[in-house]
């Protein structure tokens, strides 16, 4: 074919195609996906595949996401983290010439459930032995109740570096926020007192008002909305020197970004988008690899003829009479209980070239009478030629299709396996996050957002391909447009 | 080639087709099955030494010795002395006669596979057998009407819905299902294993009573597919000449579309029909792990967490029996519903 006829039936496929809504929907979604997952590494960040099968400790665990507050009659806090650059950290000396470095973190709070916890992640120090650690001093100053803001003292106490210093379940935090809600005339029981030491969510007492009774507290508190500022202070003696470039203050949400977070606190957000890199992946590869090996079998069997025909299709018949999926289940467990991602789209080409085949011969046999195959053969050209260039291409249209058409069963292979556990542990999937999900008792618990997003991308991927599919198959198979 | 001829060829296909199944699954399993065998023999004989300086304490045997001796018994008990193709070869007609040997844990009670199959095979026919045949009626019900005004509402209605159901996995949507209708609305149970504790019509009820969240599930999933093939069966149907004669001649509408174009459209329809009957069978492997339903799926669900390889090999076998029956089946009523289909003819071509 000649360059110009091809740049002309290619105008006229895209004339055809532009006229098909679903089709165009379909090639809409298909760059929508491509972009998220080429850019997965600067939507969110390069490391977050090793980072996967790790806790993410920073994240609280099976928070919703931060929008479900607006269907919600109780608002919960989002989770907010502040880094180095968010705090205005002044520098001092005092008596002892010591070097204090202070700041505040001013938190607007104005919804019906507090965060859990307030968290400092690496606070680092050169200090080479506990007694030259630096001192740490935590307070909260809370927002006007009853004509004036009060300051609870939180925490007092030497932190060795990079320790992480949790607020909400500190013995020493609980035991300042009982004496400081006594000293504010609330009424605690002794043995009440105990337990709480113990158990108490402190958050809770921290952000909500001031009752006379603490039981009253406990059952029915009331948020008390406003800005809270945390004050911190850290003292490090003379020569020792704290660093605090790495140093994150989280306020650990109820609710979590985009998607929420999942029982390892893991950003659901950015599995989604990680996880559309593999899926496509593996779609793409098998469908291609798949409907290409399928025609120039069939197309082939059909050429050679005779017996050659026949032992071929005998083949064909055999691969096809395998259940695919028992038999990917037995090799997963055969190859230690998962299968790598080229294994996978290895076998599943194994198996699905078989269908593309049978019509492709069929196909081929049509063509084959053609004159100008006869006249090929009689100006000497050899099988390999033949089928290659005068047979295969006329069998392009009914590919291009196939292989749209092919895609979503691939896809639903690979998140199956995956959600039985067989999947390739390095690698983010869909399937994977949904297995995780369903061990986690993700339906019954009622987290929704750990099991509908996943299941709906593979959806969206699978329909966009089939929108594309159906699309394709109408415009270049013209004898279905009937339909 | 004869009708009987050509059963007798497709019979032998199958035949071989198992055979080699088997024999690639006895393969890989002997393989694996060694390592947890040779774990377990270790195991035995470091209990069986304990036992023994226990009860002979100050005795004169060496321990070495001992082990030694016991390992080799274990060894040549299980046959692990024997070569590898001996061992694949037996493993091979064992699994071809349904002796698939025990599992490591008990399963619904016993820890014999064939006995444990058997028990959760009439439990998958149960349920899925019953969705199955509600897809059915619905499809065909539905890609008959939808064939009668191609382009309408109803007919575009099922194009979509085909389209988004063949995309989403079927246990994703079992899991949805739980998430609505259990969790949140508390309307039906989470779990749909029977309550072992009822008996006579309470047990009834109760079976009824879980199986609806997995059949609406099944039903929900492959409806818009059967309507969408039916459609697309009846329509080219509908075009051929002989359906404008009985037009032309004056008969019922009705008539036109039940009693010639659905009769026409009959053997691929049929085909599919036994087809995902049989298949019904073995169950979908995640979905009833997902609803805890204690059939075929829910079984390869607990094999693959328990690492129960006899289970697995059972299974898998069970499953292609199954399948290789379906396509039988299915081609066989193909060739004997539609009188175009000449058996055997890709031979002559």
């Amino acid at each position: 074919m000649r360059w110009v006829d091809m740049k002309d039936s290619l105008k006229n496929f895209w004339n055809d195609f532009r006229r098909e809504k679903s089709g165009m929907f379909g090639l809409f979604l298909l760059i929508l996906l491509l972009f998220t997952a080429l850019a997965a590494p600067l939507l969110t960040s390069p490391d977050i595949p090793q980072k996967w099968k790790t806790y993410w400790l920073e994240n609280p665990q099976n928070a919703p996401p931060a929008w479900s507050n607006y269907f919600s009659s109780t608002t919960k806090a989002p989770h907010v983290i502040y880094t180095y650059h968010d705090l205005h950290i002044t520098k001092s000396k005092d008596q002892f010439g010591d070097t204090v470095y202070s700041f505040e973190i001013p938190y607007k709070y104005n919804y019906q459930v507090p965060v859990k916890d307030i968290v400092i992640f690496k606070l680092a120090s050169n200090a080479s032995s506990p007694l030259d650690a630096p001192h740490i001093s935590i307070a909260l100053r809370r927002p006007v109740q009853d004509g004036y803001s009060r300051v609870v003292p939180l925490l007092d106490e030497t932190v060795s570096s990079n320790a992480t210093i949790q607020l909400s379940t500190n013995t020493q935090v609980r035991r300042n926020v009982l004496n400081w809600l006594k000293q504010n005339k609330v009424q605690v029981d002794p043995t009440l007192e105990f337990q709480l030491l113990a158990t108490m969510d402190t958050m809770k007492f921290l952000f909500s008002q001031i009752q006379p009774n603490i039981q009253n507290m406990m059952d029915n508190p009331k948020p008390l909305h406003g800005t809270y500022t945390l004050l911190v202070n850290v003292t490090a003696k003379p020569g020792i020197s704290v660093d605090f470039s790495n140093v994150e203050i989280v306020f650990m949400g109820r609710t979590y970004g985009i998607m929420g977070t999942d029982d390892r606190g893991r950003d659901i957000w950015t599995g989604l988008i990680w996880g559309s890199r593999v899926s496509l992946t593996i779609g793409i590869a098998v469908a291609v690899l798949s409907v290409l090996i399928g025609i120039f079998y069939g197309v082939t069997s059909a050429y050679l003829g005779g017996w050659k025909d026949e032992f071929l299709q005998r083949i064909n018949e055999f691969v096809a009479s395998i259940p695919t999926l028992p038999i990917l289940i037995l090799l997963g467990v055969y190859f230690g209980g998962h299968i790598m991602l080229w294994q996978l789209v290895l076998l599943l080409v194994a198996f699905g070239w078989v269908g593309i085949a049978k019509v492709a011969r069929s196909m081929a046999l049509q063509i084959k009478e053609q004159t100008y195959v006869e006249a090929a053969r009689a100006l000497g050209a050899g099988t390999g030629r033949i089928v290659f260039k005068h047979m295969v291409p006329q069998l392009l249209p009914y590919a291009f299709a196939q292989i749209a058409l092919g895609v979503p069963g691939a896809i639903l292979a690979e998140a199956s396996l995956s959600f039985l556990g067989l999947g390739d542990p390095s690698k983010i999937t869909w399937g994977q996050m949904l297995n995780e999900a369903q061990r986690a008792g993700a339906a019954v618990n009622g987290y929704w957002w750990e099991v509908i997003p996943p299941g709906l991308a593979i959806t969206l991927v699978g329909l966009t391909f089939v929108l594309i599919g159906v699309a394709l198959d109408k415009v270049l198979n013209p004898r279905l447009r009937r339909m | 080639m004869g009708f009987g001829k050509y059963l007798a060829y497709r019979l032998f296909n199958a035949a071989l087709i198992l055979f080699f199944v088997v024999l690639l699954t006895s393969t890989l399993f002997v393989k694996l099955a060694d390592v947890t065998l040779q774990s377990q023999i270790q195991e035995t004989v470091q209990a069986e030494w304990n036992a023994y300086a226990q009860h002979h304490p100050g005795g004169h045997v060496n321990q070495s010795e001992f082990i030694k001796q016991r390992t080799e018994y274990w060894t040549d008990y299980y046959g692990l002395n024997k070569p590898y193709r001996t061992r694949v070869w037996q493993t091979t007609i064992k699994t071809l006669t349904f002796n698939f040997g025990q599992t490591r844990q008990t399963l619904f009670g016993t820890r014999d596979t064939t006995q444990i199959i058997k028990i959760a095979l009439p439990r998958t026919i149960l349920l899925f057998t019953t969705a199955q045949i509600i897809v059915i009626l619905i499809g065909i019900l539905l890609g008959v009407k939808s064939a009668q005004n191609p382009g309408s509402t109803v007919d575009r209605t099922i194009s979509v819905l085909a389209m988004v159901t063949a995309s989403l996995p079927m246990w994703w949507f079992g899991m949805i299902m739980i998430l609505i209708f259990a969790f949140k609305l508390g309307w039906f149970p989470v779990n749909s294993f029977p309550d072992p504790t009822l008996t006579g019509l309470a047990h009834i009820k109760d079976v009824m009573w879980r199986m609806v969240l997995p059949v609406t599930t099944i039903v929900t999933v492959l409806f818009g597919g059967w309507a969408w093939t039916t459609r697309n069966i009846m329509i080219g149907t509908m075009q051929e000449d002989f359906i404008m004669a009985a037009r032309a001649k004056g008969v019922p509408e009705r008539k036109v579309i039940y009693g010639h174009a659905l009769r026409a459209a009959a053997p691929p329809i049929v085909t599919m029909t036994i087809f995902s009957l049989l298949g019904s069978l073995g169950g979908a492997i995640i979905t009833e792990a997902v609803f805890n339903w204690p059939g075929m799926g829910r079984l390869y669900w607990i094999a693959l967490q328990q690492n129960e390889t006899t289970l697995i090999v059972g299974l898998t076998y069970i499953f292609t029996l199954l399948y290789l029956t379906a396509m039988i089946l299915a081609d066989l009523t193909y060739a004997f519903l539609d009188p175009r289909v000449k058996v055997g003819a890709s031979a002559s071509m």
